[in-house]
């Protein structure tokens, strides 16, 4: 089979992408009739869906994994389990299961993308939701030791309390545009000419 | 037959020449389909891509009888390819035996256990068959159904995007709408599946279907997922049918949204509990868990209303968590999901809420308000075409020309109860 489409996006870091040309390639597979589960990628498609945070795609694909497949890549297992806390919301446990897998070189390229891009979304998820939190917890979020947790959010503009072991969060003022250009003024033209008649 | 055969090969190259094949080819329907098991060799002869319209017949003929074990898998094949390669305009001519050629070819997939493998073909034969991206087919609700069974909820979203303005077939449209319900639900698209649903169950029917049923107890529990409650009437556009009957045939539903209204996911659960049997013969039992977990997240909403801030340990009170860890882990996940505005101050151990911070100011709301009026827009107009149409139709004219007679004499207008062509 030709995976060459799937290899190229890996090694090209679109990793966004994996996730449609996986699906695409699987059904025109499929539709032609050959039998390709047995050497097709499923651990790559799993995690390319993880990676776009698309977990229903990812829970979908893993019903349909034959059993027998499924017992004889523990890859395949162990990228399973990423989704599962993922899944179940265990946001320590996703880190957990990252780095309790020695993964194969391939492999380790897309996981070692998707636990970067958690990170910054945990972040982006605490700065939103927390105004304090103790270092325990955020390193927690964070996968990361409380030291390295403390730094990272040190850096990135937060307080901390060493005697209460409290992080204090400050959020950066995000700037959204504002100015209008000239081709709304034809749009509004419109919506007149279209309530007048 | 072979006179046949020559005769596609001649007449596929213009659209007039396809025209005249069309009726030698329906004439020589008949014997086509008597003579079903000599024909194989014979669509070897012709090309899909440019005889298809012959090939089609050829191909519909060939596929009446019964399918061994053998034939199945190239069956399939040739089916496939054809549908790949055929031309859109020609098979077009014919739409009803493309329909039919599809739709066995979803029978045998299914036979053969393999759903995934009439996904991609089936979503080709969509396109090829549907006059525009408005028009739902026969094979739209194929399409959904071996998605469904297949497991590739991504790929049927993309059909579900698509606005419908024509449909073929009624029922294409009650199908289309609850296997694409299905779908949303399983992608977790809730506002998406509450529209398609509710298109099942106010659609106009004589009598209330089975579909229509079904549709109408996920309907209930979509609605109390997304809105966290469940409106006790039906629109007064939904068919008199359906608002007298469909309440009645799914009782445990209707239930299950009053005790649900109470508030007391205690109760909730031990009538979950009780009826588990029912929603579980029904397919429903996740998405009845689902609702129930929903209650967490309405009963955290509601305390928004009334409260500017509030201890986690409140929160867990309150809406009956076990922890305040518990409470803020659910408050944590629906300021996630953009459920809530609020910030948890692990210090102090409470919640503050907050305001919406949308300002409705941003380049980014103006393009989504903007593409909003467009579609308004569109389909105003599309109204007024319609609007037009109907009052040139005679049975419309015919009927209100009858009722007018219940006005005063003076307004009466010269309507003809009897419209003549």
């Amino acid at each position: 089979m030709d995976f060459s489409v799937v290899n190229q996006a890996l090694s090209s870091k679109s990793f966004h992408k994996m996730a449609d040309i996986c699906d695409a390639l699987m059904l025109q597979s499929a539709a032609e009739g050959v039998p390709f589960r047995h050497e097709w990628p499923f651990v790559l498609h799993l995690l390319a869906h993880i990676y776009v945070d698309d977990v229903n795609s990812a829970r979908f694909l893993w019903k349909s994994i034959p059993a027998t497949i499924k017992e004889s890549q523990p890859e395949l297992v162990a990228a399973w389990k990423i989704g599962q806390k993922l899944w179940t919301r265990d946001y320590a446990g996703v880190y957990e299961a990252i780095r309790g897998f020695d993964w194969t070189q391939q492999t380790q390229l897309l996981v070692a993308a998707f636990s970067e891009l958690y990170t910054t979304r945990m972040f982006a998820l605490l700065q939103s939701a927390y105004s304090t939190i103790s270092i325990q917890d955020a390193a927690q979020f964070l996968g990361m030791n409380e030291e390295d947790a403390t730094n990272y959010v040190l850096q990135q503009g937060w307080t901390v309390d060493p005697t209460s072991r409290m992080l204090t969060v400050t959020k950066q003022a995000i700037v959204k545009e504002q100015k209008l250009d000239p081709g709304k003024l034809q749009r509004l033209t419109e919506y007149v000419f279209h309530l007048e008649h | 037959m072979e006179a046949l055969v020559t005769q596609i090969q001649g007449l596929s190259g213009t659209a007039s020449d396809v025209l005249s094949l069309q009726n030698l080819l329906k004439q020589a329907d008949d014997s086509l389909h008597a003579e079903s098991t000599r024909l194989p060799p014979f669509l070897d002869q012709l090309d899909p891509s440019k005889h298809s319209l012959g090939y089609l017949y050829f191909l519909e003929a060939c596929t009446a009888g019964p399918v061994t074990q053998e034939q199945a898998s190239s069956f399939l094949l040739t089916i496939a390819r054809f549908i790949s390669s055929c031309v859109a305009e020609q098979i077009r001519l014919a739409p009803d035996k493309f329909i039919c050629v599809c739709k066995r070819f979803k029978d045998q997939v299914l036979l053969l256990e393999e759903p995934l493998r009439g996904v991609a073909p089936m979503l080709t034969a969509i396109r090829k068959l549907q006059l525009s991206s408005e028009h739902l087919t026969a094979l739209h609700p194929e399409f959904l159904l071996l998605c469904l069974l297949s497991k590739c909820y991504k790929t049927a979203l993309s059909i579900l995007e698509e606005d419908i303005f024509e449909v073929d077939q009624p029922r294409d449209l009650f199908l289309f709408c609850y296997y694409g319900g299905m779908i949303s639900i399983g992608q977790k698209q809730f506002r998406k599946a509450l529209e398609l649903l509710h298109n099942v169950v106010t659609a106009p029917m004589s009598t209330v279907n089975a579909i229509a049923v079904e549709a109408f107890k996920k309907y209930i529990l979509v609605s109390l997922i997304h809105h966290g409650q469940f409106p006790t009437n039906l629109p007064k556009y939904a068919s008199s049918g359906a608002q007298r009957n469909l309440k009645n045939l799914c009782q445990p539903y209707v239930e299950l949204a009053s005790s649900y209204s109470n508030g007391k996911i205690a109760d909730l659960e031990t009538y979950v509990e009780a009826n588990k049997d029912k929603f579980e013969s029904d397919n429903n039992l996740g998405l009845v868990k689902q609702a129930v977990s929903s209650m967490y997240k309405r009963n955290i909403q509601r305390l928004t209303q009334t409260y500017l801030t509030l201890s986690l340990q409140d929160i867990a009170n309150r809406v009956q968590l076990n922890s305040p860890k518990e409470a803020e882990m659910h408050v944590l996940q629906m300021i996630k999901d953009g459920e809530i505005y609020a910030t948890i101050n692990q210090k102090d151990g409470m919640v503050r809420f907050l305001e919406d911070p949308e300002q409705y100011k941003t380049c980014e709301m103006i393009e989504r308000i903007d593409s909003s009026i467009q579609r308004l827009m569109t389909v105003s107009k599309k109204l007024n075409v319609m609007d037009e149409l109907m009052s040139c139709d005679p049975l419309y004219l015919a009927k209100a020309g009858r009722e007018r007679q219940r006005f005063d004499f003076d307004d009466f207008d010269n309507v003809p109860q009897r419209y003549n062509i």
